[in-house]
C-alpha cells in the first residue's frame, strides 16, 4: 500500500497526465464511496466526483514536480471532496438539507454473493435504517465518520481532511458514532440527550 | 468511547461502501480533458472460459487475461500496469474487432500491440497468432514459425506462453505438446478445455492419434500430409488416411508437406 503510494506520487511529479491517470484509477471509487454517502445521492457524488477531480487536476498543474511527490493522494483528495461537498451544501439554499432515505438508495446495486432473499431483506432494511441515520448526522461529524468508518481512513488521514488535531479527529468520529447509536437505538432516551 | 468495541454500527458501517458506476473513473478523465494517448479503457467480454478483460489503447489490443483464474478487475489493472507502465480504466467500448474475434476464434488481424515483450517471445507469439482456428499446433511448429535466428527451444516457447499477456486473443490453447497433448502454459486445463470445445476441436479424436502415435496424416490420392487438425487432412477419406509418426517417414514415403499447415519437413 504504502509502495505503491510512493510510485504513485513519483509518476505524479514525472508525468503529470499519466499520474493523474493513475490518481483517478486508484482512488475514483473512494472519492465517489464516501461523496456518496455524505450526499446520500448517488447522482451528486457522481457530480460532486467529477468536480473534485477536475479540481484536483487544475490544482496539480500548478504544482511543481516536488510538491506533487510530498502529497498524500488519498488524504489530499479527500479534502477536496469534502470542501466540495460543504460548499455544495452551502449553496444548496433552494433544496432542504438531506433527510429520510433517498430515492437512489432504492436503485442500490447489490453484489452478487448476497444471501438469499429473507436475509437480504433483513439486511436492506438495516441498511437503510444506517444510511438514514447517518444522513441525520450534522455535517462535522458524518463527514470523519464516513472517511474513518466506510472509507477505513487512519485517524491521521481524517486529520488532515479536516484539518485538525488527531485527538479531534478522534473525538469528532466517537461523538459521530455516539450519535449514530442514539439515532438507531429502538427508543431515543429523551431525557439523558439533554442531560449531556 | 472506544472505538474498537466492535460494536453493530462499527461492524456496519464498511458495509456502506458502494463502487462507482462503471465508467465513472472515464468520465472524469474525459470531463478533465486528459488525451486517450495516457491510459488504456478496458471491458469484460464473455468467452467459453469465463469472462474476458480485455484492455485496449486508441489503435489496439495491449492486454487480456481470463477471470476464471480468480482475476478480478482490480487485479487486472494492477498486473496491466506492472507489465506495460499504462492505467488500464474500466468502461468505454471494445476495440472494433474484438468482439467479432472472440466470436469466430479468428483474431489473426487484430491489432494487438506487444512491445515491451523480449523479441523472442514477441516472435513466438506472433506464430500462436497465425494458428487457425479450430486447429492445433505443436510447439515444433511454433518454434519454426518464431523464425528467429536460432529456433527458440522447447521450453523457452513454454515460457513464452506461459507469459502470454493477451490471453484468449493470442490462442495459446491451439498449442499442444509434440505428442498432440495440449500445452494450456497461460491457461486452466479447464479453461483451455473449454475454449478448444467452443472451436469445435475433437480432443478425444487427437488423443486417439497421439496414442497410436500418430503425429502427422497423409492421403495417398495427392500424396501430402498435413496436421491431423487442418481443414484439408480433416477431408481425407478413411480409405485414403495414412498416418505418419514423423516427417521423415512421411518424405521417405515419397509425401511432400501441406502448404496451408505447413508441417515440419526434414
Amino acid at each position: 500500500m504504502d509502495d505503491k503510494a510512493e510510485q504513485l506520487t513519483d509518476l505524479l511529479a514525472a508525468h503529470l497526465e499519466a499520474g493523474f491517470t493513475e490518481l483517478v484509477r486508484v482512488h475514483a471509487g473512494a472519492v465517489h464511496a464516501f461523496l456518496y454517502r455524505v450526499s446520500g445521492s448517488s447522482a451528486e457524488a457522481d457530480d460532486l466526483g467529477q468536480d473534485t477531480f477536475l479540481r484536483a487536476y487544475t490544482a496539480l498543474r500548478e504544482y511543481t514536480p516536488a510538491r506533487r511527490r510530498e502529497l498524500r493522494p488519498r488524504a489530499w483528495l479527500m479534502t477536496i471532496a469534502a470542501n466540495v461537498w460543504r460548499n455544495h451544501v452551502r449553496t444548496r439554499t433552494r433544496r432542504p438539507a438531506t433527510a429520510g432515505l433517498p430515492v437512489e438508495e432504492t436503485m442500490d446495486v447489490w453484489p452478487d454473493l448476497n444471501p438469499g432473499p429473507e436475509e437480504r431483506a433483513a439486511t436492506a432494511e438495516d441498511r437503510s435504517r444506517l444510511v438514514t441515520a447517518l444522513s441525520a448526522l450534522p455535517e462535522h461529524h458524518r463527514i470523519p465518520v464516513v472517511l474513518h468508518h466506510v472509507i477505513g481512513m487512519s485517524y491521521t488521514e481524517v486529520a488532515e481532511v479536516q484539518g485538525c488535531a488527531v485527538g479531534t479527529a478522534k473525538a469528532q468520529v466517537s461523538r459521530g458514532l455516539a450519535g449514530l447509536r442514539r439515532l438507531l437505538a429502538p427508543e431515543p432516551p429523551a431525557l439523558k440527550e439533554v442531560t449531556t | 468511547m472506544n472505538e474498537s468495541d466492535g460494536d453493530a454500527v462499527t461492524r456496519r458501517l464498511p458495509e456502506l461502501t458502494t463502487r462507482a458506476p462503471e465508467d465513472f473513473a472515464l468520465r472524469v478523465l474525459r470531463r478533465a480533458g486528459i488525451s486517450e494517448d495516457h491510459y488504456d479503457t478496458y471491458v469484460r467480454l464473455d468467452t467459453a472460459a469465463g469472462g474476458l478483460f480485455v484492455a485496449a489503447s486508441a489503435r489496439a489490443v495491449t492486454g487480456a487475461g481470463l477471470d476464471s483464474a480468480g482475476l478480478t478487475a482490480t487485479g487486472f489493472e494492477e498486473l496491466h500496469r506492472a507489465r506495460t507502465g499504462r492505467s488500464a480504466i474500466p468502461g468505454g467500448r471494445p476495440l472494433s474487432g474484438v468482439v467479432p474475434a472472440l466470436r469466430t476464434g479468428r483474431a489473426h488481424r487484430l491489432p494487438i500491440d506487444l512491445t515491451g515483450l523480449p523479441e523472442q517471445q514477441r516472435a513466438v507469439l506472433e506464430a500462436v497468432r497465425g494458428i487457425p482456428a479450430g486447429q492445433l499446433r505443436p510447439l515444433s511448429w511454433i518454434a519454426r514459425e518464431a523464425g528467429t535466428e536460432a529456433p527458440p527451444s522447447a521450453s523457452e516457447v513454454l515460457r513464452a506462453l506461459a507469459a502470454n499477456p493477451v490471453a484468449v486473443l493470442i490462442p495459446c490453447h491451439r498449442v499442444t505438446h509434440d505428442n498432440g497433448s495440449p500445452c494450456d502454459a497461460a491457461y486452466l486445463p479447464k479453461s483451455g478445455a473449454a475454449l478448444r470445445r467452443a472451436e469445435q476441436i475433437d480432443m478425444r479424436r487427437v488423443a486417439e492419434l497421439s496414442r497410436a502415435g500418430t503425429v502427422f496424416l497423409g492421403s495417398d490420392t495427392t500424396n501430402i500430409y498435413c496436421h491431423p487438425t487442418c481443414a484439408h487432412a480433416r477431408r481425407i477419406t478413411p480409405a485414403h488416411r495414412v498416418h505418419f509418426r514423423t516427417a521423415q517417414d512421411a518424405r521417405e514415403a515419397g509425401y511432400r508437406a501441406c502448404k496451408s499447415c505447413r508441417p515440419i519437413t526434414v
